[in-house]
């Protein structure tokens, strides 16, 4: 009965909440906002409630079932994303609630795009369909390119558009590897087309077209040059969405569809490839955050290299034993949790630095750790998860995949690891070494509201916690998976 | 030429090849979809195939869909909020094309109202029928004639959002009885069908029509549109 009302409700709700901010007068939006946040909460956990309960399910949409219909499926995977998406989302739209309080332009139109938002991404992590994926991917991509134009400036719009360009065709390219794959199975489900993928030609170049999509769309090195002009030049919650959540959505349907028919039909150097252009990501991102003078770019090339880490998994996970393939899903499922929950924190709390000393430039941060201890603390518990240093997510995300990568004897894959984090420290360290720097520059700063200080600490305490307590949200997340119920 | 123009030639060319590769190669599918449909055809409420599939059988799509078609407006709206100026009145001062327009509404509602309704039983729908009632709305705003109900802004969020509002209740209500979202009770399920389709064919006709208006007047002149101060700039963080 709870999962009956709480599966559709994690669509229909933001959906509702949308249409209705949108005809509410502005200046209630932001405190029908924050109503709204509690029962989309509650769906939420009811939904992951439900599934550790009583295990994985399906919901058949309409009441037809796939292939005529459309199935959404929970198993642990989509109910993890639902609970992350609810956890990073709420606390987003809190800080978004007081820093965008004196902007009323911008705050009115965040509301019914943050729950529009949300309706795709909630969309995305149910799915089961491989082309109500598109659906859900141009729902949640055309609300983030809404999001990034908020800001209005013409550098913002130049980023959207360049977002919104990018985004396309990316769905374009995935949308015409689905048409492939429907002409040859007749089924657009992914649990039909497990059982009657083969690796003929048809299914090659449609995966290929598939993964090319979502390479672009998840900003994966060299495909990533929309993504810093566009995550760090976002009003500062938005950032923090984009980063932590969006760009995961086109990293889980690879993922997804990978488990689908990737194994089988991909040719093993696939994997390595996906492989190897994560580890350019990992190398190029780290390098080009560390170059950066401008706080939140500085930011958003760290994502373009945390991504990298994400995408050793294919190749830990094709051709390799059962033990090493589990390590691979639950070290990547723990560095996309980790990187989540870090990185809203770490914008979150460049936002509060950049309010405090007025300047978005590095080099003003000069002395800025007397005033913003608080600020920076956040600042810092996030950068030890990026870092991967223990006993945070990152680090416990990272010794899993450094154990998948020794177990099945590809021990290239631990230099990526290890100078991945070295890199990651130079450009935290940045940050901190001007922060601590004794000098004239600042006597004085701003003291931003209490409430965005504590958004920020509060995820980044979270990316400590979830690697503390890692076992037991892994073995949830394995739920319904190839991996076996933990 | 350029390397980049070269580089793009044949980067299409290769994707235009391997598509041709894979539809060549392709086999058959294993799976008889239409077959499935054709079964489940009697208890759709429609008796075309293709609306049964938008509006029954793959619904949730659809709503997505209008939901995307929604936030398109949105998007459109708040980047028209950050312009300081209002759309110019677009209107040609030509009394051919008001005596024209006189003749063609009439028909051009009536041919909405058909292709609405014969998306029952042939192709037809809500998205034609939108597009057609848009193309007369656009007609009338080219004519001159004051569209000035459209700038009240309760008036014009309410008709834009209420297909996917209607959609979004019916989808919810009919789970009443137990059965999950979007489960059309089958003795009602035309009658559900034509109501959805109609709000979404004011809702379509709406949007498109918005879209166009709310297009700046020197959207092609990039230069000039630097010029423009902004009404707001990025606030706090830049």
């Amino acid at each position: 009965m709870i999962g009956f009302w709480s599966v559709p409700l994690l669509f229909a709700l933001p959906l509702a909440l949308g249409i209705v901010s949108l005809l509410a007068p502005p200046a209630w939006r932001a405190r029908l906002g924050l109503a709204g946040l509690l029962p989309l909460l509650a769906a939420s956990i009811a939904v992951f409630a439900h599934l550790v309960l009583d295990g994985p399910h399906t919901y058949a949409l309409g009441n037809w079932n796939a292939p005529l219909g459309i199935n959404l499926a929970v198993d642990g995977l989509a109910a993890g994303m639902v609970l992350l998406t609810a956890v990073v989302s709420s606390l987003c739209a809190i800080y978004a609630w007081v820093y965008l309080r004196d902007q009323p332009a911008s705050s009115s139109f965040f509301w019914p795009l943050l729950w529009f938002l949300w309706a795709g991404m909630n969309g995305i992590w149910l799915a089961e369909d491989i082309f109500n994926l598109y659906v859900g991917l141009e729902v949640m991509g055309l609300a983030a390119v809404g999001l990034v134009a908020l800001k209005a400036t013409p550098q913002a719009l130049a980023a959207a558009m360049r977002y919104l360009l990018a985004a396309l065709l990316g769905s374009l390219a995935y949308l015409l590897g689905v048409a492939l794959l429907y002409a040859s199975y007749g089924t657009l489900s992914m649990a039909g087309l497990q059982e009657a993928a083969t690796a003929d030609v048809t299914t090659q170049v449609a995966l290929a077209l598939i993964i090319l999509g979502l390479l672009l769309k998840t900003a994966l090195f060299p495909l990533h040059a929309w993504l810093p002009p566009a995550h760090g030049g976002a009003l500062t919650p938005v950032s923090a969405l984009l980063s932590a959540l969006v760009v995961k959505g086109s990293f889980y349907i690879l993922l997804r569809i990978w488990m689908v028919l990737g194994t089988e039909v991909t040719p093993f150097a696939t994997a390595q490839l996906l492989g190897i252009l994560g580890a350019g990501a990992v190398f190029y991102g780290g390098w080009m955050a560390w170059r950066q003078h401008h706080l939140k770019q500085l930011v958003a090339y760290s994502t373009v290299a945390q991504i990298g880490y994400l995408f050793l998994f294919f190749p830990l996970v094709t051709g390799t034993g059962p033990e090493a393939a589990r390590l691979a899903w639950d070290g990547t499922l723990m560095m996309l949790i980790a990187h989540a929950l870090a990185k809203a924190a770490l914008f979150l709390s460049a936002g509060n630095l950049i309010l405090a000393v007025g300047s978005a430039h590095i080099g003003h941060l000069v002395g800025i750790s007397r005033f913003r201890p608080m600020s920076l603390f956040s600042f810092g518990l996030a950068g030890v998860s990026l870092m991967g240093l223990p006993p945070s997510g990152g680090f416990t995300g990272k010794w899993l995949l450094l154990n998948s990568a020794i177990l099945s004897g590809q021990w290239w894959w631990l230099i990526v690891l290890f100078l991945g984090g070295l890199l990651s420290a130079a450009y935290i360290f940045k940050v901190f070494r001007m922060a601590f720097r004794e000098g004239p520059q600042v006597d004085h700063s701003v003291t931003p509201p209490l409430t965005l200080d504590v958004t920020a600490l509060m995820l980044a305490a979270s990316a400590i916690l979830i690697g503390l307590t890692a076992h037991l949200p892994l073995a949830w997340l394995r739920i319904g998976s190839p991996f076996g119920a933990g | 030429m350029k390397p980049r123009v070269i580089f793009a030639g044949l980067l299409s060319l290769a994707i235009a090849g391997a598509l041709g590769w894979a539809v060549l190669e392709r086999t058959l599918p294993a799976e008889n979809l239409p077959e499935r449909v054709a079964q489940a055809m009697p208890l759709s409420g429609v008796e075309h195939p293709i609306t049964a599939v938008l509006l029954n059988f793959r619904g949730y799509d659809t709503l997505l869909e209008i939901a995307v078609l929604l936030l398109a407006v949105v998007v459109a709206l708040a980047l028209r909020e950050a312009q300081p100026d209002r759309p110019e009145r677009m209107g040609l001062e030509n009394p051919l094309l008001r005596a024209v327009m006189a003749w063609l509404l009439p028909l051009i509602l009536i041919t909405t109202g058909f292709l609405l309704w014969a998306g029952a039983y042939q192709p037809g729908g809500a998205f034609q029928a939108g597009s057609v009632l848009a193309a007369g709305g656009l007609l009338l705003r080219l004519a001159g004639v004051t569209t000035a109900w459209l700038d009240n802004p309760a008036v014009l969020r309410t008709g834009l959002a209420m297909g996917l509002l209607t959609f979004l209740a019916v989808g919810l209500l009919v789970m009443l009885p137990g059965v999950p979202f979007l489960t059309y009770p089958t003795e009602y399920a035309g009658a559900l069908i034509l109501l959805i389709e109609l709000t979404l064919t004011l809702s379509i006709g709406l949007t498109l029509i918005s879209l166009f208006r709310l297009t700046p007047p020197y959207a092609d002149d990039p230069e000039e549109a630097r010029d423009q101060p902004s009404s707001r700039n990025g606030g706090m963080a830049s």
